[in-house]
């Protein structure tokens, strides 16, 4: 893991001196977990996969104005979150966050086990914010600091988006134990 | 609602310290509602993992192209008018070596304003040259249009001797019924006298 942490240090140098390929690295790296995360924010693989794009694009712009490569993470996941809260505008013109309150079109339920398609009904019932915290604390891990510093705002916020969602969460999927999951 | 010392959420990320984690640990052996509320956390949590990690579709991965930090120049020489620039700047070197190389004929005139001189005469040049095209316009258009009229010309002769032909053979085949039929006329007459006795 060290190891791991020092050739990322190593490639992010290299990639900040416009070296493509140590930045193509990297993005192998980091592709699945930012996909996965625009994935179950936007619930489009086509919109999740041009936003991926265009966030690692952005991030190899402006590697530059990353101060501690330490915080490579949520400085990326940062990058990624706007880039899906400028897709939610353009949508929304009228910049409202998208919170859903029937289940999820046909289109979305990509996952077949009854499980999966209840928890997906369950996220999209969430809204962006609060689903966003979801994903970043359970999905990809991140500490509560590295969530605030990834979505601009004070660790309070995160933890009250977090466990309001959660809340939701337990309740909508309280039946699921004695339907599965152990 | 936990009674527990921390908040119970705290402790299940793992944000808590190590000192808390203990206290709430010891709490949570104990308490049956804090037990219960942590096994609702872990049971959503694993049931938020039924969902799969997608692979994206298509993998990325960037070329050192002109999106990947190329200098100011790399950039200007890739742009679309480089064409545009690079005939230019060659008209304009072409321009000033013409210039520079040329043989200048030296004349006695004085030396100011050879610009003014050498726009006289570039002017009376270009007047020339205009003259020359515009006469030669002039003329092409002048045939042309002769060619036409003559063609117009020779199509309303052809026409009226065709008419004349059409009038000539009409006005002849009118002139032998009437000689044919004053001849039977004539020849009624002359049977009608022989028959009274006379003589024509």
């Amino acid at each position: 893991m060290i190891f791991r942490e020092v050739e990322g240090r190593d490639l992010i140098a290299r990639a900040r001196r416009k070296d493509v390929e140590a930045f193509n690295l990297l993005v192998s790296r980091w592709e699945k977990r930012v996909f996965n995360y625009l994935l179950r924010l936007v619930r489009d693989r086509e919109d999740a996969l041009d936003l991926s794009q265009e966030t690692f694009l952005k991030a190899y712009r402006n590697l530059a104005k990353l101060d501690d490569p330490e915080r490579f993470g949520p400085w990326l996941f940062r990058i990624a979150h706007n880039e899906a809260y400028s897709l939610f505008r353009k949508r929304r013109p009228e910049d409202e966050l998208p919170a859903e309150s029937a289940p999820a079109p046909a289109r979305f339920r990509m996952y077949p086990a009854e499980l999966s398609v209840a928890v997906e009904g369950a996220l999209s019932r969430l809204s962006a914010e609060q689903r966003e915290a979801v994903i970043l604390k359970v999905y990809e891990g991140f500490k509560f600091e590295e969530m605030a510093e990834a979505l601009d705002c004070p660790v309070s916020t995160v933890k009250s988006r977090l466990y309001t969602a959660l809340d939701l969460l337990k309740e909508a999927l309280a039946p699921m134990p004695s339907r599965g999951v152990q | 609602m936990s009674c527990s010392p921390f908040d119970l959420k705290d402790y299940y990320f793992g944000e808590l310290g190590e000192a808390e984690c203990a206290r709430v640990r010891t709490h949570v052996e104990s308490c049956r509602v804090c037990s219960e509320e942590l096994d609702r956390l872990r049971l959503t949590e694993a049931a938020l993992h039924s969902l799969p990690e997608e692979e994206p579709p298509r993998r990325i991965a960037f070329a050192p192209d002109k999106v990947a930090g190329l200098r100011w120049w790399q950039t200007w020489w890739n742009s679309a008018p480089r064409l545009g620039f690079a005939s230019a700047a060659l008209l304009a070197a072409a321009i000033l070596v013409h210039a520079l190389v040329r043989p200048v004929v030296v004349a006695p005139r004085p030396a100011a304003a050879p610009a003014a001189i050498e726009a006289r005469t570039i002017e009376a040049r270009i007047g020339e040259e205009a003259a020359r095209r515009a006469d030669a316009a002039v003329r092409a258009v002048i045939a042309q249009s002769e060619a036409r009229q003559a063609q117009r010309t020779a199509e309303l002769v052809e026409a009226a001797r065709k008419d004349m032909e059409f009038q000539r053979r009409a006005d002849r085949v009118a002139y032998e019924e009437t000689l044919t039929l004053l001849q039977k006329r004539y020849n009624g007459l002359l049977v009608a006298s022989a028959d009274y006795g006379g003589r024509p």
